[in-house]
């Protein structure tokens, strides 16, 4: 029953990280609601396969491999992204101030 | 035991995902800069990766695992190609 809830949430988180790469505003908002989202359902989905499968030790082993390379893999190309997307001119739009949001 | 319990939903996750790749293809086609297109590509290939897997266990074969990680290799160079590219033709 642990897999259904993994699988469950993995699929909804994944689907919140698409939704944030189309509706929000900037490069950069879009690159933290991606590699968050994108990272931390993929991971539960492959625990959530890995915990349900049939397949021997070794096949099991591989779901966890996959898990630990997107670990890995997915915030350093965001973070190779962010880098070269600033060093090539985009600004950041998206501008935080939360005392004036108090303060108006 | 538990494969055939869970063989029940896999396919809807399979399409589920297969949806929220389309939805994320808008923002490759008509994204506004590279850095935004570069950002849903690398998107989408992960779901293409936990796609592969989930076929795996739907038809039984282990050997497609292999597929999702140099799948998941290829993305890591390309990612980094793109970036490097962009930073040099700043």
């Amino acid at each position: 029953m642990i897999e259904w809830a993994f699988l469950l949430f993995g699929l909804f988180i994944m689907f919140f990280g698409a939704l944030g790469l189309l509706r929000f505003p900037d490069v950069y908002t879009r690159l933290h609601a991606t590699a968050k989202c994108d990272t931390g359902g993929a991971i539960s989905i492959l625990l959530a396969l890995a915990i349900a499968s049939n397949f021997p030790v070794t096949g099991k082993l591989k779901f966890l491999v996959i898990a630990f390379m997107i670990a890995m893999i997915n915030p350093m190309v965001s973070h190779a992204i962010a880098r070269a997307a600033y060093k090539s001119g985009v600004k950041p739009k998206a501008v935080v101030d939360m005392y004036a949001w108090d303060n108006p | 035991m538990a494969q055939e319990n869970l063989l029940v939903i896999l396919p809807y996750a399979v399409a589920f995902l297969v949806f929220t790749a389309t939805l994320v293809s808008y923002r490759v086609i008509f994204g506004p800069t590279l850095a935004d297109r570069a950002v849903a590509l690398n998107t989408a290939t992960t779901k293409a990766v936990v796609i592969i897997a989930m076929l795996s266990l739907l038809y039984d074969a282990p050997y497609l695992l292999d597929v999702s990680l140099v799948l998941l290799m290829v993305n890591a160079v390309g990612g980094l190609i793109i970036a490097k590219y962009m930073e040099v033709r700043a």
